[in-house]
């Protein structure tokens, strides 16, 4: 095939062909760390598709209820309509059961709404952050088609190749001799989140513009806008 | 009642013109001649007693089965038409399998009450989700159950009514039952009192003389969960009436 | 047709990163060596001494780091006995650039790290090549091989200019273990060089073994 072929569009080779695409990779990254009376959220707010930017401002974290958000990264269509999918859910749960749902009931429901389409998934990576029925925060981190663990802190999307190994290290105490894992405080989490963001920003042109830090404790969510590099 | 009946005690569809289903009414008479039954909620759990009619001799006690495990937490006694009622237990059983399923909690006493009144009032309605049952079903139902809001007590009628009850009686001897119910009741009796007190007023309304063999006694609670009371047990408190 | 194997560069694993420090330079890489998702041995070192304050890594095709390994020796002992003095640096980053490029339309796999110390001026020195020699001379680190991202996600925040010998090893070995943790084709062992103008400390690293 000539070089000049296979810079056209499909059907420009063959108009009778055409296959569909049905899924997009729209970037951006998320965060998540839990700590014994809160739960921290952060996510990029960079919209792409290929090298093109569509926002750079648009959060991937979405409120559920008023001490559970969902943060969903992959192809932006799936994010909003898996979105909608369960505020559909969780309007009938609270009116069908006349209480909210709990985080780990949204974290089991999360799940299996995800392996309903296990034949043809939510291209998205979710983490569900939230504070338990203890008020202790509480991470929950999927794989597109379900597969759930809870987590005491995690990372997901773009990025997470330069994130995870960060917090495993920093978090999780891996590799350091006779280290303990830190008592995570919001200024630990603040920090080590706005850090990994700043790394991931250098070297992933998916990740940039700003970061969004949510902070749920039992008096509701905190918000904060941090700047990102910008190119 | 049978002095108003006339065409309109035939169809589930039809009301009369004096606005009545004749059909849920005659469900709920069915009840009464079924055998009592008797749920108590305590704060720490919750006692169901129940009626077994030996009709016969020659019949094994142990084969009538009027209180059945619904999940872990949830019991369920039943009057009336026993069969009718295994569609309903069958029902509640698959509702909170499903709510495990989905949500990775235990179901709501209320809503497995929900659940099953949604299936009983489905009577008459093939089209809307594959054939239903052509009449009322002949039973009622207590759900007795521990949940997140504590000890919890719902009774369910042919009607597809479900209220949320401290003590109730069904079936027969419901009448007397009821009465005897409401002036043994107190918010701060205990689950031992409640056993002794359901046997007691099963004791009076029951026609044979009451034994271990011809009740049927269970308890849920927080900590166990649904559990048959032992036939020794019952026979203890029996004796001490 | 459904096959899993995906790119050459990443058929037997493995994994380099350099650093630069205050006066020092450091060069790590981990010690499996696979074939696809099967471990075949967890001793195979793919950094490899040129001269006494000189060191590259090799990662990528194990074949390719052998053969690449072997013709940079050839050529790097030719240039000592013709030369009479010893190879800088900057000159075997050169010899590595037309050592990949000869073969530009059919290349090593391999994407060569360097880490040294110029002899005649003590500057640390690391580089980093595409595997057709495509190099860059970076002013913090360079990291290649199977789990790359994860390098540049740790090196980018662990690492902090004027590093002293102690802390850039802690920085490389930490860097270097928790990035192939998260990566099934690397790991399994890791070896650290920290080089200095008079000394090499060499150390092998205790890690998880899966």
């Amino acid at each position: 095939m000539s070089a000049e072929m296979l810079a056209m569009s499909e059907y420009g080779r063959d108009p009778r062909k055409h296959h569909f695409s049905p899924y997009a990779d729209n970037g951006g990254t998320t965060i998540a760390i839990a700590g014994d009376d809160f739960v921290m959220v952060g996510s990029d707010t960079r919209l792409t598709n290929y090298s093109g930017i569509l926002s750079r401002n648009q959060t991937k974290v979405f409120p559920l209820t008023e001490k559970t958000m969902i943060a969903s990264t992959g192809c932006w269509a799936d994010v909003l309509s898996l979105y909608k999918d369960l505020q559909a859910k969780l309007t009938l749960y609270s009116q069908e059961h006349h209480d909210e749902m709990s985080t780990p009931a949204i974290a089991q429901l999360v799940s299996t709404v995800l392996y309903w389409r296990r034949f043809f998934p939510y291209y998205v990576s979710n983490m569900v952050i939230g504070l338990d029925e203890d008020g202790s925060g509480v991470v929950y981190h999927y794989d597109p088609v379900g597969h759930m663990e809870k987590l005491r802190f995690s990372s997901a999307g773009a990025s997470v190749a330069q994130i995870q190994p960060l917090l495993d290290n920093q978090l999780g105490a891996l590799n350091m001799k006779d280290a303990v894992p830190p008592k995570v405080t919001k200024a630990l989490a603040h920090q080590l989140m706005h850090d990994a963001f700043i790394s991931a920003a250098e070297r992933d042109v998916k990740t940039g513009d700003s970061c969004i830090i949510y902070t749920v404790t039992k008096d509701g969510v905190a918000e904060e806008q941090v700047k990102l590099r910008r190119d | 009642m049978f002095l108003t009946r006339s065409e309109y005690d035939r169809g589930v569809n039809t009301f009369s013109p004096e606005g009545r289903l004749f059909q849920v009414e005659y469900a709920i008479e069915a009840i009464k001649l079924g055998s009592t039954a008797i749920g108590i909620q305590t704060s720490d759990g919750v006692v169901l007693a129940v009626e077994k009619r030996i009709t016969s001799p020659l019949m094994i006690p142990a084969t009538i089965e009027k209180i059945v495990q619904i999940d872990k937490h949830i019991g369920c006694a039943v009057s009336g038409l026993v069969a009718d009622s295994r569609t309903l237990i069958d029902h509640a059983r698959v509702e909170c399998a499903n709510h495990w399923f989905v949500y990775n909690q235990d179901m709501k006493v209320e809503s497995v009450a929900q659940a099953v009144s949604n299936l009983a009032i489905r009577f008459g309605d093939n089209d809307s989700d594959g054939p239903a049952m052509s009449r009322p079903f002949g039973v009622a139902m207590l759900f007795a159950g521990v949940d997140k809001s504590g000890a919890q007590l719902y009774h369910l009628d042919p009607s597809g009514t479900f209220l949320h009850f401290c003590a109730k009686a069904i079936g027969s001897g419901s009448e007397g039952a009821q009465q005897s119910l409401q002036e043994a009741y107190h918010k701060s009796m205990t689950l031992d009192e409640a056993l002794k007190t359901s046997l007691s007023i099963l004791k009076q309304v029951m026609e044979e003389k009451v034994s271990s063999t011809n009740v049927e006694v269970a308890v849920i609670t927080k900590e166990k969960g649904f559990t048959r009371h032992p036939q020794d047990e019952v026979e203890k408190i029996i004796s001490a009436l | 047709k459904i096959t899993y194997f995906q790119s050459i560069l990443s058929y037997n694993g493995g994994c380099v990163v350099a650093m630069k420090g205050k006066n020092c330079v450091a060069i790590a890489s981990d010690l499996r060596f696979g074939v696809q998702l099967q471990t075949i041995a967890t001793d195979f070192e793919r950094v490899f001494e040129v001269g006494p304050n000189l060191y590259i890594g090799l990662p990528g095709l194990v074949t390719d780091t052998q053969t690449v390994a072997q013709k940079l020796q050839y050529r790097t002992k030719m240039y000592e006995m013709r030369e009479g003095r010893q190879v800088r640096p900057q000159t075997l980053m050169a010899m590595v650039q037309n050592l990949l490029y000869e073969r530009r339309f059919g290349p090593y796999f391999v994407e060569p790290v360097i880490a040294g110390i110029d002899p005649s001026t003590n500057e640390p020195f690391i580089c980093a090549f595409d595997l057709i020699g495509c190099a860059s001379t970076p002013g913090d680190f360079c990291v290649a091989g199977t789990c790359e991202e994860n390098l540049f996600g740790m090196c980018e925040t662990l690492w902090r200019e004027d590093l002293e010998p102690e802390d850039l090893f802690e920085v490389i070995s930490q860097s270097l273990v928790n990035a192939f943790d998260r990566d099934a084709s690397s790991g399994w062992g890791a070896v650290v060089h920290i080089i200095e103008p008079h000394q090499v400390t060499t150390r092998r690293l205790k890690c998880r073994q899966d």
